[in-house]
Order: structure tokens, then sequence, then C-alpha cells
């Protein structure tokens, strides 16, 4: 068992032992560089009782809009540390604290107890300190031990919009956050981290990394210079985002949405860039900076028109005739028809034992493609879509970017519904459900619900004719195209009727021609029944001039007819954005 | 029987207790002076560390007395319960941020991942020591490496970097003990330095050519040496392109972890303060129980990871080089004792056993004085703490029963 001998050369003992020698000189050497060479400086360093670590504040970046106009920026706030081993006693100080300031001590001690990492390290007990205050404090030198103020940044944003949902906001880190999420990395508390929003997308840009720097500390707990021998570590300022919103047509767009619930959005169909993008109801950007009140908070949460909600991404409704446009795109693909070809259009569609209605009740006589788009006509739909099949069209819908995310660059995104054979299978058994369904599909009602954002990647691969990028505020997710595959016949067919729901007479997007000359409009409303009351009002459209082109996309909940509600809304976008001479930048 | 316990012990090679109580009566005295001295009344560092010092010192009989068939036929079983209990902490809670510690309901929580450094190298010499291997292969060296590498990966985990630096350390000089060929010690290192110089072109280049002399000399078959050599070029290319593709702050822990310094507010204050305090203590010391540094608390754990800062303080630069001198004394006591131990097994438990003292005493005195960037490791003997000082004891136990002359 034990008997394999123990055969060890002289030459391996003593290099094993060299090694041994090695390692003790080299501690003993740097004992002695401390301790005999380096002792003046340790010494004083000793003698000046106390060292202070303080880190120094890194900006967060700027938030630019395309043209370079900050929409959110820092600026100073005063916050107030309190040092656990130089405070000699703390109720003394926070009631010094608390009548110089008037920040009551149950708060300072609140903080104290939040922020507290140890003894040595400068603890929050209260921000966003006046000047005033500050002043009061400095006369109260004397009474206070371990006290200190030092400048931080905090957010501000550019009061001519609100862009709530775009910016996002900064949230605290606290004790709560760390024992949720342990992959904090290396925040700590009282730092900010950016939680929705572009804030949240691009936290890595924007947060700068934070410096230290040590201070020596006399007896008295004043700073007595730099230490030292010790090196400051610099901060490293965050870097600014551009982004592809324009303020002033977000202004424009959020002082018309101002008690209205919807949503609009203005973009580049062909760089995908987003000019402007508001949901409806939104909060105040600076709601969640400094010390939030409880009772803003609580109006906020209360408030039924859910203003937290992000409409854009978030939301889902269901398109309506907005939808019409890739039926149409179907039926002209795989030839099953003929345009030309008439549908008798009386206000109703009977289908076995159904009654399906028109949008018109008087009817739309005799219509064909053109006019079925034209006009908004349902039954003209009702008949066509018999010739489809439901795989079919969920295929084409998803080459629209139905039922799929946009990749925009902002966090959380819905991905909506479009639904296929299976999902109907599932949902409602294999026998639960029949042609009826398809026929309320054809409408872009039923079973098919979309978010706004979706419509607007949607309407832009309309004008580009299936070339536009994705869409983003700064750059995209994911900037793979996926180009439809539709021919250039049916694209030229579906953009003519698009221009003829504006400039037809009895073209139900007519209200959203502001008549501005050069400029080509082409639109296509809907107006999609829901169970939650009036239809909500849909209008998607994009406008040409001189080789420059934008899109919108107008979506009033509960707001009644498209043609009437929502086309007056991009009427606005178009001649702000147009009407002015010469038209703005526009290439980014 | 007991005659032949008593013959065991008196026969034992007690020198090296000497050196042990020179240490733990320098441990004692710190421990005094930081506790009692500041009027901290009992149960403090010092009483306890003394209550501890029963039970250390019947386990080091214990090891003594054990016998060495026994240890040799069941280390294996020992291993894998041990590995298991390495494990266990991670069932229960955190204890101040790591998974160390067995909360088995006594007044001290334990730590099996101490008990396992030795564990660890008992496992690696019975392996070693069978007579039909062949040491000229390199397959022979892999067993060892998985053998230390599993806890080591457990134990990193917990996270507990010090300890898992220091169950590492033996493998290397117990294969190099037992006739591995230095070519092959060098294949196994090999890949940690290609990682390390990667971020560095200069470095890294210096490095390849390092690589390619020991190849070259050492002559290995031609597809062998290529594959080898490129490999670690290749291992030394992909990591710091692996390493862009974590997320910030997944660099971040990976990196304060291995050097608390970009951690400036917590770990890095810690050796701030722990260099002043040694520095300002000069030649002599500012005398026993006099450390401004240490009795204003401006050191976190200094009776225990950075205890050498405040004899450093106190008693100065002599203290610490008598200090070194007996930790060193006890280490070439114990490598002479495997150099002349009666068999393969003994010798290389000795080995191991002394590597991990010594890398214990260099990895603490080199983070007390700032030179490496590594946190919590205690100093064998003269640190506080419990189930460190049980288990260094013991270790001191099993060198003497190795160390002996007769075989039983």
């Amino acid at each position: 068992m034990l008997k394999s001998p123990n055969t060890v050369s002289k030459a391996k003992f003593w290099i094993i032992i060299a090694f041994v020698v090695a390692a003790h000189s080299v501690l003993a050497y740097r004992f002695f560089q401390l301790q005999i060479l380096e002792y003046e400086l340790y010494s004083k360093r000793a003698e000046s009782n106390r060292i202070r670590a303080m880190s120094i504040p890194a900006p967060r970046g700027l938030i630019l809009d395309r043209h370079g106009e900050i929409i959110v920026d820092n600026y100073p706030t005063y916050i107030l540390f309190g040092i656990g081993v130089e405070i000699r006693d703390k109720e003394k100080n926070f009631a010094v604290i608390s009548r110089t300031t008037g920040i009551d001590t149950s708060i300072l001690k609140k903080n104290y107890k939040n922020y507290y990492r140890n003894r040595f390290l400068p603890t929050i007990l209260a921000k966003d300190l006046t000047i005033s205050q500050l002043s009061r404090l400095e006369e109260a030198k004397n009474d206070l031990s371990g006290i200190i103020y030092k400048q931080y940044p905090e957010r501000i944003y550019n009061p001519k919009i609100r862009a709530s949902h775009v910016l996002g906001y900064l949230k605290e880190i606290d004790h709560d956050m760390i024992q949720k999420k342990v992959s904090l990395g290396d925040y700590e508390f009282g730092d900010l981290i950016g939680w929705t929003g572009l804030e949240q997308e691009y936290e890595p840009t924007l947060r700068g990394e934070k410096g230290v720097t040590y201070y020596q500390v006399d007896a008295y707990g004043r700073e007595a210079g730099k230490l030292e021998g010790q090196k400051d570590i610099l901060p490293h300022l965050g870097k600014n985002i551009v982004t592809t919103l324009d303020i002033s047509v977000q202004q424009m767009l959020e002082t018309e949405f101002k008690g209205k619930s919807g949503v609009g959005i203005v973009s580049h169909p062909e760089t995908g860039g987003i000019l402007a993008y508001v949901s409806a109801p939104d909060y105040k950007p600076d709601l969640f900076t400094g010390l939030i009140s409880n009772a803003d908070w609580k109006t906020v949460i209360a408030d039924s028109n859910r203003p937290l909600l992000n409409r854009v991404s978030n939301g889902t409704y269901p398109p309506g005739s907005i939808f019409k446009m890739v039926v149409a795109a179907e039926l002209l693909e795989k030839d099953l028809f003929s345009p030309q070809e008439e549908v008798f259009c009386s206000g109703s569609y009977e289908f076995y034992d159904r009654t399906f209605g028109c949008w018109n009740e008087y009817g739309h006589g005799k219509t064909d493609l053109e006019q079925a788009i034209v006009q908004s006509c349902d039954v003209y739909f009702y008949h066509m879509i018999q010739k489809v099949k439901l795989n079919d069209l969920a295929a084409m819908a998803k080459q629209f970017g139905f039922g799929l995310e946009t990749h925009l660059d902002l966090p959380a995104e819905m991905k909506g519904r479009m639904p296929n054979r299976q999902f109907m299978n599932k949902l409602y058994g294999r026998w639960g459900w029949a042609q009826g369904a398809l026929l309320n599909m054809a409408i872009g009602q039923g079973e098919i619900l979309v978010t706004p954002l979706q419509m607007v990647a949607y309407t832009n691969l309309l004008a580009t004719r299936g070339n536009a990028p994705k869409l983003h505020l700064v750059q995209p997710h994911d900037s793979n195209i996926k180009k439809p595959n539709i021919r250039p016949s049916t694209w030229r067919l579906i953009q003519k009727y698009m221009r003829n729901i504006v400039t037809h007479p009895k073209g139900t997007g007519r209200r959203s021609d502001p008549k501005i000359p050069g400029l080509k409009i082409f639109g296509k409303t809907g107006t999609s029944e829901n169970p939650h009351g009036e239809p909500h009002a849909w209008y998607i459209a994009y406008g040409e001039k001189d080789g420059e082109m934008i899109s919108v996309v107008i979506m009033i909940e509960n707001g009644g007819s498209g043609g009437e509600v929502a086309a007056p809304f991009a009427r606005k976008v178009f001649n702000q954005y147009f009407g002015k001479s010469p038209p703005k930048l526009a290439k980014s | 029987m007991f005659l032949n316990f008593k013959n065991k012990i008196v026969e034992s090679p007690f020198s090296i207790l000497l050196s042990v109580m020179g240490l733990l009566t320098l441990g004692l005295l710190t421990l005094y002076s930081i506790t009692v001295t500041q009027g901290q009344v009992p149960p403090n560092a010092f009483s306890k560390q003394l209550i501890f010092l029963m039970p250390a010192a019947l386990s080091m009989v214990a090891m003594q007395i054990t016998s060495k068939r026994l240890i040799h036929k069941y280390i294996f079983v020992v291993y894998g319960i041990i590995i298991i209990a390495v494990l266990l902490p991670f069932a229960g809670q955190k204890i101040a941020g790591t998974y160390r510690w067995i909360n088995l309901g006594l007044p001290f929580g334990l730590q099996p991942s101490e008990i396992a450094k030795w564990v660890i190298v008992i496992t690696m010499a019975r392996y070693l020591s069978d007579h039909t291997l062949q040491m000229k292969n390199f397959g022979s060296n892999i067993v060892p490496l998985i053998i230390v590498l599993i806890p080591t990966f457990i134990v990193l985990r917990q996270p507990d970097l010090g300890t898992a630096l220091v169950i590492m350390t033996p493998v290397i000089p117990m294969l190099f003990w037992v006739g591995s060929r230095p070519y092959h010690l060098f294949l196994i290192v090999a890949p940690l330095f290609s990682i390390l110089a990667a971020f560095n072109v200069l470095v890294f280049s210096f490095w390849a050519g390092i690589m390619a002399i020991v190849i070259f000399f050492a002559r290995p078959k031609l597809w062998h040496a290529i594959g080898l050599y490129f490999g670690n070029i290749f291992l030394g290319l992909i990591f710091p392109f692996m390493w862009n593709t974590l997320r910030p702050y997944q660099q971040n822990r990976i990196l304060t972890l291995l050097n608390p310094e970009l951690d400036p507010l917590g770990a890095g204050y810690q050796i701030i303060q722990s260099k002043t305090a040694l520095g300002s203590g000069g030649l002599m010391g500012k005398g026993w129980g006099q450390g401004t540094q240490t009795h204003l608390k401006f050191l976190p754990v200094q009776e225990s990871d950075f205890i050498v800062s405040v004899i450093g303080e106190e008693l100065g630069f002599l203290a610490l080089l008598i200090m070194l001198v007996l930790f060193f004394w006890l280490i070439i006591k114990m490598v002479r004792l495997a150099l002349n131990a009666s068999d393969r097994f003994s010798g290389l438990i000795i080995i191991g056993i002394a590597t991990t003292f010594l890398a214990h005493v260099f990895v603490n005195c080199a983070m007390t004085s700032g030179m490496i960037p590594v946190k919590g490791l205690p100093l064998p003997f003269v640190s506080y703490g419990g189930s460190f000082l049980l288990s260094s004891f013991m270790m001191i136990g099993l060198v003497m029963n190795f160390g002996r002359e007769e075989l039983d």
C-alpha cells in the first residue's frame, strides 16, 4: 500500500527551497519598502487623522434631437452626506441639520439607514439642497461633525416637450433593488440607473464612470488637501446620444393631443428615423427626478387614462380598414381576381346565417378594388376574402410586420397578434370557428391586434415599396431588412389607391390634405370597432414633396371615424412640416 | 493500543511545533492588543481564539495518531464527502455575501472549504503515490488537476478567490515533487499565461516567443508541437474577443473579483488604510496597544485578514521580519521532512501542506501590503478564526504523523 518509495532528488529539494526563500524575501522586501523606505510618507498620512474617500460624479450623457437641440440636460444639485466614523453625536448633528435646513430628522435617519454602506464612506442624508439651505448649514458648521455636502448632477428636461415615453426616467438604486436584482454589476446605493425608455436602452452609453478622490481630514473634520502619494481616479463623462426626434414636430403633436388619449408618430420612411413619438396621455418627465412627492405619484398611478402606458409600443388595437392594403396585396399577388371585377355593395352582406354590415349602411353600389379602397367599402372585402386562405393572409401580413417586433430601440415592445389556422384552432378548438372569422379579419377586425408602432413600420413599407429600413430613435436593435416579396405592379396599384383616398372627392382621407402645392399625400383611414365604446380612429399616411418624405400614423382611442377625427391631425403635421418654406433638413 | 498512540506522539517530529508556538503567541498578543486593551469585554476575538485552541490541539493530536493506512484507504471517500460539504452552503443562506459557511445551529459557522484544503492534498497524494503510475506520461497529470479543479471552481463560486488560490497552489509543486516532466508542468500553466498575456500585444508576443523556445527544446512530435503552440495562441487571441461579448457589468464583476482596487470606495480604501497602518509603524512600531490607525478602527477585519497591518503598526518591521523567519523555518522544516519521508505518499502530503501554508503566508502578506489585489485570506496561526485554526492544526498534526520515521 504505502510501498511506493520516496525517491526525490536533492536538486528538487533545493528548487522548492529556492521558491520558499524567494517568496519570503519578496515579502520581507515589501515590508522593508513600506516601513523603512516610505516610512515618512505613511507616518505623515497617519498623523492626518483620517482619510476620506469621496466619489466624483460623472454627469450622464445628454439626449439631443436631430438638430442638436438638447432634450435632456443635467443641472447641479447638492447632496448632504454624513460619514459614520466622523459623526460624533448623531442625534445632535441631525437636530442641527433639521433646524437649519428644515428637513425632518426622521427623513435624515431614514436616508442614513437606507444608504449606509460602511462607517468610512459618506452616506447620503438629503438631496436637492438649495443654496440658502447650504449657507445656513455653513453657518452652523461648528456644531456639526462628519457632515459634508457635494455637488451632484441631476436630470432636467427641455420645457418645450414631454416625450416622457421615449425618454424614460432614472431610478435610484436602493436596498430593495439590490435584493431583487442580483446582477447590478458595479452600481451602488444611491446611483441612478436608466429605468425605462432611452435612458434604459442607452444606459451603457449615457452613464459615465464615477471617479474617486482621497482627502486628508484634520481633527476638526476639515478637508486638509489631497492624500499624498495616492492618485485620484478621474471620472469618465457619459456620452451624448443624438436621436432622430425633431423637437418642433414633437411639440406640435403633443399640443394637438392635449386632453386626448391616443398616439401620433411621425417618421422618415427612407431612413426609419422617428421624428415625433407621442403617446397621450403622458406624464411630466421630471416626475421621477429628485424627491417625487407621494401625492404626485398617486395621481399618476390612479389616473384611469393610464398615463404610464406607452400606447405606441405597448398598446394593442384592432387595425380596422388600414389592414385592407394587406388583403389587396394578397389578392393581387396571387392573381385571385381581377382588380376591375365589381361587387355590389348594398350596405350589408349575407354570409350563411350571418349578416355583415358595411360602415356605410346606404351602400357603395358597384365597387371595384380601387373604389373599395378609396371609399373603404367593407362588403367588397367580405366577398373577396373568401378567395383567400387564412394562412396565406397571415403570411402576407407578416411580410408587412404584423405580429412581429419592429426592433425599435426602446425596451419592451408588444408584438400584437396576427392569427393563423393553428392559432384559431388553439383559441377556439378545431371546429369552434368558421369562415366568418375571416370576413372580420378582411376589414382588420376580429382577432387581429396591432401596436401603433407596427403600423408605422407598415406605412413606411408602403411608402417605400418595401425598402424601408428598421425604425429607430438612435439606431435599431436589428437592422436586417426583410423586404416583402411583392411585385412592382402590386406596389404601384396600392400606392395609386392610397393617393386616391386623399384626392378623390369621396376619398375617406381627403381631410388630411393641407393642399400645399407639390405635396402629394397617400393615406388610409381606419375606424376600428372595439368593446370599449366608440371605435378607435386610425389614419396612416405618407406625404412627399420635392423628394422629401415623411409618414404619419395617428390613432385616437375611442375617437370615432378615422377620416373625420384622425386625418385632420395628419393634415396639421404635413402642414407644419411642408408648409413653411424652405422645408426642414430632413436627411439625417 | 494506548502505548502505540503514545509512541506515535513521542516519535513525532516536534520541532515544527516550536515555530507554530511562536506564531500563535504573536497572534494572541496582537489579538489582545486590539480587543482587551481596547476595553472589549469577552467574548471577544482574543478569548474566542483561546477557546478555539482546545479543539484545535485535540484535532492536531487526532490527526497525529490516525493510522496512515486508514487515511490511505478511505481518502477518496472523504474527498467525496468534502465536495458535498463545500456545496452545502449553497443550499443555505448567504452569510456576509458569500456561500462559505454551514450553519449547524452552533454559535459559530463551519467553513468546509478550510478542511477541503488538506483533504485535496491527501487525495492527490494518494493518486500520485500509486507505484504503477508513469509520471513520464502527460496523462498522469490530468487526474490530479481534476481533483483540484472541482473544489476550486465550487469555492470560486462562493465566491472566495483567496481560498480558491490556496486550494489550487499545491498541485504544481506536488506534480513536480513526484516526477512530472517540467515540460508537462509548463503545458499545464501555459493556457493561463496565454489568457493573461493576451491583454497586451507586447507581452503576448514575448510569451509567444517563450512558448516557441520551450516547445522547441522539449522536442515533442511535430503535429503535437504545432497543435500546442497554435492552440495557446488561439486561446490568447479568442479570449479578448470573448471578453468583449460580455456585458460591461459582467466584466466589472469579474474585474472587481480579481482586482478590488476597482472598487475604490470599498476594498481599495481598505488597502490604502492597511498600507498607511503598516508604513507608519516603521522599524520598531508604535508600541503594543498604541497603534493609532488600528485603534481608530480604520481597518475592517483587522483581527483576521488584516492582522499583519496591526502587527506592522504596533510592533514594527522587526516583528514582521521575525514572523517571516518563523514561517520560513516552519515551511523549510516541512520540506526537509518531505525529503526524508519514508514513502512517496507521506512525502507528497507534507509537500502539499507546506505549499498550502506558503500560499497562505504569501497571499495574505502581499494583500495586506497592497502588492496583489486579492481580498480575504487569513494568516495561519496568527489570524483570528475558528475553522481556519482547526484546519491549520490538523495540517500540523498530519505533517507530524507522516513525517515520522517508522511505517505502521
